[in-house]
């Protein structure tokens, strides 16, 4: 500023007051806009700006147009959605003309001054589905789906979707990308307005209720905001969230982000995607893997019995020479007390007849009547000593029974025991079998 | 953890686990014998859930499903 400039004449002729200097006129035009009433103005968004402290934005409809202008913080404090302000928004705004005087290095601009703003239409909806969102998030229901736990392979795959929709044809290639063929149910329901949400409901209810059905795709292609608001339906949002079944949900596109987006299991960009999501083992590989796993078990298995085998011939060696050794001992003392028992036998005998032998010789050497007495007597315990001869036994025709390795065999009981015997008659032995 | 509860999932890294152990050469003789007896039932178990998604696309419609089970449901419904 330099100072007051100087007042020039006035233009010769006119009856006008003035002139004023311009700066004076502009904050004295400042002041009558800013007394006029506040109120409440309604049009279309158009040209949204927003610069360092303030946002700029014309308010039009058929008839005209009006330039505003809002501070940022207050703006901001409305909360709402990125990009709402977008082209064609409808918006009721609060305020009061403005003017900003300028001077000499800044221009002037006539605004309406934007103290309270309401997004109304369809802005409106993406200011409710914000709010939504909101509480939804803080009631913790975008939770719950993400924990539910996905089959790899399911057996049933439920889906949703149009029935005439290209998302159908899309779902069906995903699965058979992954070499799925296993079970879908499909449910067809309108996809297209806000009407179909109730439809969309139920048909997500009645899958759910279907036992076998062990996940959810929800699929439709691209649309119009409206078209996609059927997906934000709180009531469908909330059935979602606490549906027992993962959903995976393939609605809008990255920019325009539906709400069972963010309640679902998943948030699949196509239905291709969606399908893969349900799906996520590749069904071939995962066939090739399970047989090399096969193959592998087959080898260690083969392997561990031709170890066992091995260590079972290592195992078996040792006792069987322990007892083949005791076995031979054991033969060889069986042997020796055989040969023994006979010998005392034998030795018995002779010991018999060299008694007898005396006594007959004691006998005979006896005289006179009692001599002849004694003698007979001597005689009669002669002839019973060998009628206890073993072999006058067998001469009588008894036989002996003996086990065949010279142990007596004395009752029924042992001989069926043995089955083998042998029968040693006065002149000879023979072999005999028990039969009964 | 029965078999019916045994997930794909959870059978197959059972399985790999097995592997793992029987490759490392660590397991004695009868920790083997175990390991392969386990893994062949794990191994069936796979096929067969492999097989159940391998037979060919069964595509059903909801509304016709859920018509025929009302069909076969109505005296149930009737009967207070």
């Amino acid at each position: 500023m330099t100072g007051e400039p100087a007042r020039p004449e006035g233009i010769a002729g006119s009856e006008l007051p003035g002139p004023y200097p311009v700066g004076a006129y502009a904050r004295g035009m400042r002041d009558f806009l800013r007394a006029r009433p506040r109120v409440q103005v309604f049009g279309e968004v158009w040209n949204f700006k927003i610069a360092r402290t303030r946002a700029f934005f014309e308010l039009r409809d058929a008839d005209g147009a009006l330039q505003c202008g809002m501070w940022r913080d207050r703006l901001e404090a409305l909360g709402l959605p990125d990009g709402v302000l977008a082209d064609g928004t409808q918006v009721v705004v609060g305020g009061g003309p403005d003017y900003y005087p300028g001077s000499r290095t800044a221009s002037p601009g006539f605004s309406f001054d934007v103290t309270a703003l309401r997004v109304a239409g369809e802005g409106d909806l993406l200011v409710q589905l914000a709010e939504l969102r909101r509480r939804l998030d803080a009631e913790g229901l975008f939770a719950p789906q993400k924990l539910l736990p996905r089959p790899t392979l399911p057996r049933t795959i439920g889906v949703v979707t149009g029935e005439s929709g290209k998302a159908r044809d899309d779902v069906l290639a995903g699965l058979r990308r992954r070499g799925w063929a296993g079970r879908l149910v499909w449910a067809f329901a309108p996809v297209q307005d806000r009407r179909a949400a109730p439809a969309i409901t139920r048909a997500l209810q009645d899958l759910a209720a279907i036992e076998e059905v062990d996940v959810v795709i929800v699929a439709r292609g691209g649309g119009s905001l409206a078209d996609l608001f059927a997906f934000c339906d709180e009531t469908l949002c909330r059935t979602v969230a606490l549906l027992r079944v993962p959903v995976i949900a393939s609605v809008g596109h990255h920019t325009d982000r539906t709400l069972i987006d963010d309640v679902a299991a998943v948030s699949a960009s196509t239905p291709t995607h969606a399908a893969e999501a349900a799906v996520p083992l590749d069904v071939a590989a995962a066939r090739a893997r399970t047989r090399t796993s096969a193959t592998r078990l087959a080898w260690h298995g083969r392997r561990a019995v031709v170890e066992r085998a091995r260590h079972l011939a290592r195992m078996g060696r040792v006792p069987g020479e322990h007892v083949a050794r005791n076995r031979r001992a054991l033969h060889q003392q069986l042997r020796e007390l055989r040969a023994a028992a006979t010998r005392r036998g034998v030795r018995e005998r002779e010991v018999t007849a060299t008694r007898a032998e005396v006594l007959r010789r004691k006998a005979s050497a006896g005289a006179g009547a009692e001599a002849d007495a004694q003698r007979r007597a001597l005689e009669g315990l002669g002839l019973a000593l060998e009628a206890h001869d073993p072999r006058r036994v067998l001469d009588r025709g008894y036989a002996i029974v003996d086990d065949r390795e010279g142990g007596l065999v004395t009752s029924a009981a042992r001989a069926r025991e043995l089955g083998a015997l042998r029968v040693t008659f006065a002149d000879a032995s023979v072999d005999a079998r028990i039969e009964e | 953890m029965s078999d019916d509860e045994l997930t794909y999932e959870a059978a197959t890294a059972r399985l790999e686990e097995i592997i793992r152990r029987l490759d490392s050469g660590e397991a004695g003789l009868r920790e083997t014998l175990d390991l392969v007896t386990e893994g062949r039932t794990l191994v069936e178990r796979c096929a067969a859930e492999l097989d159940a998604v391998s037979r060919g696309l069964e595509e059903l419609r909801l509304d016709e499903l859920v018509a025929r089970l009302e069909q076969q449901t109505p005296d149930a419904q009737e009967t207070p």
